[in-house]
């Protein structure tokens, strides 16, 4: 296994991309449908160029040190080490458990209604432990096979659904602002690969800024492929059930060949594997490299607590689909802390120092 | 199959120390003394031959000639040894000038080596050398008369080409030497001895090119032969638990095999090193890639276009050979739907009359097909054409009309086996994955698949061939040597900047 | 080794245990090709025709006031392990349509097992007959749709064109598809007007 060599940072991005792009699968819009393409193009950049924002700490630390969050915090201050796992232990499994839920509903409801969805995320859980326990640098790889299945499941999805493009409504700008902060919220929703990168970039090597910013280019032209087409193929039909992706890989064909969905199901379940092993590998990192496959266990027993809870807790369950509460979350893991410990931490910044 | 006899013209020299107990140094041992406990080290084995020799001498000198029944030229034996030894006269020589004697006037054979141990004396004659030992003398010598029977060189079955070599490795570890320094003149080739097996005693070479090769893979390889603690190595394969990384997956084979000079020839020029083991014809390649499985000679050979459109139907086949039967279970099992129209009423109606369900009836003729492969390898000759008819027409015909399988089925697996074969070094794999996938799709529907799909993935880029990750080209991606991979590029692009394996990205050992 | 196959062997007996149970095993499900709709009697007739080779169609007809009450009945009570999944064209009677196609459109498209791309067309009570006389007829029908589509892509032929027309506002009414025993089958463009479907 290679778990210290060092991989290129653009094979980390191409994964972080792949995890910003498969938000949009399990995602089911709570957006206005009154609100034409245009404004949903609007809130698609405003988001994006939010989560650029979230970006800037980890991206500070990463040139300026070397190293990510949480290894300088290891190095610099190890008395703060703990809280800083605590805290982030706690966003990771929230977050996985956050692209869990939707997951494993979309499966129940579209694919195997009598299924239990604990079963599934039991099933999906495990693999995540083995992928996990490999590293950081293997699940980039599988990254890699992953972007190819991905662009060949887009290619299906959109191209078969090119025969429903009716322009009949759709291009205009409605939308008053309360609708534009709400649209540019559920957009900044990708923001969370920020804290991945910040975590896992240690790994890397060749690390440029405009990476970070061609992966957030990407991801807001895979979503305005799709919201094109949601708008354009779907129309109102999108708003009729829940996971819109879904429905567009339904209506995608090619003359009597359908059935794209079943290339859906195998797209979405390996993205939220991808996903959820990569946050398994970040709280590993942020628990410490010693006994890791340990802490990994743990922490995917947790998951599936949650999960189970939020199956059957109604409640339990809207806090942790919330889209705000999880942006909010972020905001704290992604900008507030690595902030609060840049300055009030009083860190040198400089990597000649820090590496001495 | 044509067998020859030949004489070794190359001399052995070994070097390891070989190691058994009860044997002593010989040198202050009487003849008499050393011969008892020869015979008593071989437990008095029949193919040990001790010719004992009164030489023309004044003093009364005594000798033997020791060697291994079988494994010397007994004609040469007389003709070098033999003859002039008993011919010759030593007068009143002592057993030391006696040996000088010999060594300089009286043996013919060009082929001459002085031991001074039991040990070594063992493992000359087990060579197939003649050990000459006089009483007196503490040295013996050990004379290069080899000879016995071997296969001939003959085109390896298991790698057949259009256009190429029809040569093939055989047995002996010399010839198979002599075949890749006639392919490679470069003094840069390089043959390096080891001895493995504790029992067997078993000659390897590693054989590299210096200047391609890295010191650091070199090492490692070295490393790990003399880790390994086999009492008898009898084929590479036995070696190839010890060369494979620690702690990564085994599905996948990070060793290369090869029956066929040029390939492994063009291995060694990518820096590549080989690990020939006397008594086999397969030899060892490493570090192995998953690209390389489907890479032939002949499409080294061929235009670039065909070469490229084999490759790609090289992959198409592993893929169908992977999934096409547990993808066919779990479309009948959970999800019909996804069938276009017309073969959804043909496979419903096919499957509607068997009694099986299509989990238990894939597993089943998949396993059939196992059986009958395996008993048509180890089946005489003679009937594996009866074996053919009773697995085409019984297995095949016979249960479809008779409705215990279906049309169908049968056809999803006859397809799947015939596509495992475009890749045959893939083979064991492939049958581990197919059934696993079966079994996944059955239960899980495509759900199961993609999700063994994604571990296994997982599992190969976790793989490792001595430091070079397993799926190198593919992840991690390298643009530079995808052109022979996907497609093989013109010789005069591959040929300028050949990619030298220590050079893949993320190598641990360079 | 051992510990991996006891734990691989563990991981197989739980999921033959608690794995999906889901299975629609293809030889079992009743795969629905078409269904048409006509005035049957008092109410509705709602009839299922089964995927098939044969030359006459297999068909079950099941009286209801709606799709989804029909659909509900005929899994009960006629056909156990019917699947919609691969419904490739609604016929509607002329006489009928009025009356069901908002609701069944409006059920249609908050199921996910419905392809929306399903074919939907409005049939003379004669071409409906002749369906359930033969099954050449409704591979003629959806040729017949192909053509029209691809002469005049404004008609909707698709269930996915015709909700989204009906949920259009402002709009006066949208083109469909109709089907005519009197002209052979010849397919034809028919004005309908939003408002005549009630809600």
């Amino acid at each position: 296994m290679q778990t210290k060599v060092a991989f290129s940072a653009k094979r980390l991005l191409l994964t972080l991309l792949l995890c910003s792009c498969s938000v949009i699968l399990l995602q089911s819009f709570d957006l206005s449908p009154r609100a034409g393409f245009l404004f949903h193009l609007i809130c698609i950049a405003v988001g994006l160029a939010v989560s650029f924002l979230f970006f800037i700490p980890s991206v500070v630390i990463r040139v300026r040190t070397g190293f990510d969050f949480p290894t300088l915090v290891h190095r610099e201050s190890p008395r703060l080490s703990p809280f800083i796992a605590v805290f982030y232990g706690a966003y990771f499994v929230y977050t996985a458990v956050f692209f869990l839920l939707p997951y494993t509903d979309m499966f129940c409801k579209k694919y195997f209604p009598e299924t239990s969805p604990c079963f599934v995320a039991a099933l999906l859980l495990i693999s995540c432990v083995y992928a996990a326990a490999k590293g950081t640098n293997v699940i980039t790889r599988f990254g890699i096979f992953l972007f190819v299945f991905a662009l060949i499941a887009n290619v299906l999805m959109m191209g078969g659904s090119v025969s429903s493009l009716s322009f009949g409504s759709g291009v205009v700008l409605n939308g008053t602002a309360d609708e534009l902060f709400r649209g540019a919220l559920y957009f900044v929703t990708p923001a969370f690969i920020a804290v991945i990168f910040g975590f896992l970039s240690g790994f890397t090597k060749n690390f440029r800024l405009r990476q970070v910013v061609l992966t957030l280019i990407l991801t807001g032209v895979k979503y305005a492929a799709i919201m094109f087409f949601v708008c354009f193929a779907l129309g109102a039909y999108a708003y009729r059930q829940e996971y819109q992706t879904f429905v567009l890989s339904r209506v995608a064909h090619f003359g009597i060949y359908s059935g794209i969905e079943s290339v859906y199901l195998a797209l979405t379940t390996m993205s939220v594997f991808l996903i959820v092993s990569l946050f398994l590998c970040c709280v590993g990192k942020s628990v410490g490299q010693s006994g890791v496959l340990k802490h990994i266990i743990c922490f995917a027993a947790v998951i599936f607590t949650l999960h189970t809870c939020a199956v059957y807790l109604r409640p339990v369950s809207e806090l942790l689909t919330d889209t705000a509460v999880m942006v909010g979350f972020t905001f704290i893991a992604a900008v507030v802390v690595p902030c609060a410990y840049l300055i009030f931490g009083r860190v040198r910044l400089d990597k000649k120092a820090v590496g001495a | 199959m044509i067998t020859v006899c030949i004489i070794y013209p190359f001399p052995l020299n070994i070097q390891e120390k070989c190691s058994y107990s009860n044997i002593g140094d010989f040198m202050n041992d009487s003849l008499k003394e050393l011969l008892s406990e020869l015979k008593q080290t071989f437990a008095d084995s029949a193919d040990l031959t001790v010719r004992e020799l009164s030489l023309r001498s004044d003093t009364g000198l005594e000798a033997a000639v020791v060697t291994m029944e079988g494994m010397c030229d007994k004609e040469q034996l007389g003709q070098t040894v033999l003859t002039p030894l008993l011919s010759f006269d030593f007068g009143r020589d002592s057993g030391e000038e006696a040996a000088d004697a010999v060594l300089h006037s009286v043996l013919a054979s060009s082929d001459i080596i002085e031991f001074s141990d039991e040990q070594q004396l063992i493992s000359f004659i087990t060579s197939g050398f003649a050990a000459l030992v006089i009483d007196g003398c503490a040295r013996g010598f050990a004379i290069g008369v080899q000879g016995f029977a071997f296969r001939s060189v003959s085109e390896p079955e298991s790698e057949v080409v259009q256009r190429g070599s029809r040569e093939g490795f055989t047995e002996p570890l010399r010839v198979n030497m002599s075949m890749l320094r006639r392919r490679i003149k470069s003094p840069d080739l390089v043959f390096e001895q080891m001895t493995v097996g504790s029992d067997s005693q078993t000659q390897l070479m590693l054989c590299y090119l210096q200047n391609k090769a890295s010191p650091a893979l070199l090492d490692t390889l070295r490393k790990r032969l003399s880790e390994c603690d086999l009492e008898t190595v009898l084929a590479s394969g036995y070696l190839s638990d010890y060369l494979e990384d620690p702690g990564t997956s085994r599905l996948f084979s990070g060793v290369g095999i090869s029956e066929r000079p040029d390939t492994v020839c063009g291995k060694l020029t990518e820096g590549r090193i080989a690990v020939i083991v006397d008594g086999t014809p397969a030899v060892i390649t490493i570090p192995h890639l998953f690209v390389e499985e489907f890479q032939g000679v002949d499409d080294y050979s061929n235009r670039t276009y065909y070469a490229a459109f084999i490759r790609v139907l090289k992959y198409i086949a592993f893929f169908a050979s992977v999934f096409l039967p547990g993808l066919y279970t779990a479309l009948a099992q959970f999800h019909p739907e996804y069938f276009p129209t017309w073969i959804l009423i043909q496979t419903s109606e096919a499957l509607s009359k068997t009694p099986l369900p299509v989990t238990l009836e894939v597993l089943m003729m998949t396993f059939v097909y196992e059986v009958m492969k395996e008993a048509g390898l180890r089946i005489p000759k003679s009937l594996g054409h009866a074996v053919s008819i009773v697995g085409a027409l019984v297995i095949g015909e016979s249960a479809v009309n008779a409705g215990i399988i279906s049309a169908s089925t049968l056809m999803v697996v006859a397809t799947a086996a015939i596509c495992s074969y475009v890749t045959s070094a893939l083979y064991p794999p492939i049958m581990t994955l197919r059934f696993v996938f079966i079994i996944a799709g059955g239960l899980l529907g495509l759900w199961g698949i993609v999700l063994v799909t994604a571990v296994v993935i997982i599992s190969m880029c976790a793989k490792t061939s001595l430091g070079v990750p397993y799926m190198s080209s593919l992840a991690p991606f390298s643009l530079r040597s995808m052109r022979d991979v996907f497609i093989r590029a013109g010789w005069k692009r591959l040929s300028d900047r050949t990619i030298n394996v220590r050079n893949f990205p993320e190598t641990e050992v360079r | 080794m051992i510990k991996k196959l006891s734990a691989l062997s563990l991981i197989l007996i739980t999921l033959a245990l608690v794995g999906c149970k889901d299975s629609r095993r293809i030889e079992n499900a009743a795969v629905i090709e078409n269904v048409s709709v006509d005035r049957g009697g008092e109410g509705i007739l709602y009839t299922f025709y089964l995927l098939g080779s044969g030359d006459k169609p297999r068909a079950v007809s099941v009286p209801a006031a709606s799709f989804e009450e029909a659909c509900a009945l005929a899994e009960e009570a006629y056909i156990p392990n019917l699947s919609l999944a691969k419904l490739e064209l609604l016929m509607l009677s002329e006489d009928v349509y009025r009356e069901v196609m908002r609701t069944d459109v409006e059920y249609i498209s908050t199921q996910s097992s419905f392809s929306p791309i399903a074919y939907v067309t409005l049939c003379d009570r004669e071409t409906i007959r002749s369906v359930e006389k033969d099954s050449e007829v409704q591979r003629l029908i959806e040729r017949q749709l192909v053509l029209l589509k691809k002469n005049n892509p404004s008609v909707c032929v698709d269930y996915l064109s015709i909700f989204n027309n009906l949920e259009r506002k402002g709009e006066e009414g949208f083109y469909v598809a109709q089907i005519s025993s009197k002209k052979e089958l010849k397919v034809s463009e028919m004005h309908i007007y939003s408002k005549n479907i009630p809600k």
